[in-house]
């Protein structure tokens, strides 16, 4: 397996994993998508509330506030030992929300959310929860938990999470007369003509598998082909904020390896058991 | 009049306007948080600038998160008013 990282800025990264199955590509993003822990508001306290919102769609809001996670001082609920309800320090975190409009309207953004743990807040200040009128207050206790995107969306740590097959363009220089009509019709701008009227492969990665090239070419049969790599993915992860992407792949290997090391536990407690019958 | 056309062509292709009261704080297909760029999409889009470039700009580049900010109309603008008013009445009587 060969790893290539081609970009990574702020919260997204490109690469390219070179040397898989599309199942093991499948799995590293569908763990990624549906099984990576964050942080999400999920009950509300709502001790007052004369917005224009109701409580149940300001709750929601409030859950969709992406929230800086931090995954090694906090454990999923289902996973806590105080197996309360209610949850502990260990497993939960309160924000407290108590603004009231007094003569003018006011916009409450998510920086008036103010945390008990000043590691988990909302990664951005400006986002708008709701208006108040003159007059108009809303308080409430926001208890933050632990979650995961099988649940909920409002857990899932990233925007986008895709990957295709790496483009493999292939031109037959024999038969090519140059005559640029796949160069002209690419989407992409991946073919380009060389001084000398060659056509050539200049942004390999652009490439979109659409065949349009080959669709178009004059020559019987076409005198360029273009395939995927069903062995080579060029992956994009963008992260919500929540975690940074690199936390965020290297958690999810980290499940899919517990995954499988709870499968081989099973299986050999199984194989045990059914020897021990055979020796009865 | 004028006000009116220009709110038209920020938010135009809503049926039922009482659906996005406010801003979504994510994109419904992505997840993406779009809240926060509202309030600069808005302004520098009522300023005159094309809302291409102004979402360009702000790094939206999926059209899942362009439509978010493209299609919406603030309706709880109108609704506060609204509110704001009846309380003044209501203090006043007492």
């Amino acid at each position: 397996m060969k790893v290539q990282i081609l970009e990574k800025n702020g919260d997204s990264i490109r690469f390219i994993i070179d040397g898989i199955t599309t199942s093991l590509a499948n799995t590293l993003r569908r763990i990624i998508l549906s099984e990576v822990p964050c942080m999400a508001i999920d009950d509300v306290m709502i001790i007052e509330n004369n917005s224009v919102l109701h409580d149940e769609i300001l709750a929601l809001r409030l859950g969709l506030i992406p929230l800086k996670t931090d995954l090694d001082s906090y454990n999923l609920p289902e996973e806590c030992e105080c197996k309360s309800e209610l949850g502990c320090p260990l497993c939960r975190a309160v924000l407290i929300l108590d603004v009231k409009a007094e003569s003018k309207e006011r916009v409450v953004y998510s920086k008036d959310l103010i945390p008990e743990d000043p590691k988990i807040a909302p990664i951005s200040d400006k986002i708008p929860i709701v208006k108040l009128a003159p007059g108009q207050r809303i308080r409430l206790e926001a208890y933050a938990r632990l979650g995961k995107g099988k649940d909920h969306a409002k857990w899932q740590p990233v925007s986008a999470c895709t990957y295709r097959y790496m483009p493999e363009v292939s031109i037959d220089y024999e038969r090519c007369d140059g005559c640029g009509e796949c160069v002209n019709i690419c989407p992409r701008k991946v073919l380009d003509k060389s001084n000398d009227g060659k056509v050539e492969v200049r942004n390999l990665l652009e490439c979109i598998l659409c065949r349009d090239c080959i669709n178009v070419c004059p020559k019987d049969p076409p005198a360029i082909n273009v395939n995927g790599n069903k062995e080579s993915f060029i992956f994009y992860v963008e992260s919500t904020g929540v975690l940074p992407v690199e936390r965020i792949i290297s958690e999810a290997l980290k499940i899919y390896d517990k995954k499988c090391l709870e499968f081989l536990e099973e299986i050999s407690v199984n194989l045990n058991v059914s020897k021990k019958d055979e020796n009865n | 009049m004028q006000e009116q056309g220009s709110r038209r062509a920020i938010g135009s292709g809503l049926k039922n306007e009482g659906d996005y009261m406010i801003i979504p704080i994510r994109c419904f297909t992505c997840g993406k948080l779009i809240g926060d760029k509202w309030e600069e999409f808005i302004k520098r889009v009522k300023n005159g600038e094309p809302a291409g470039k102004v979402l360009d700009d702000l790094g939206i580049k999926r059209y899942c998160c362009r439509r978010m900010l493209l299609s919406h109309v603030e309706i709880i603008d109108d609704l506060i008013k609204f509110y704001g008013k009846r309380d003044v009445k209501n203090e006043n009587r007492r």
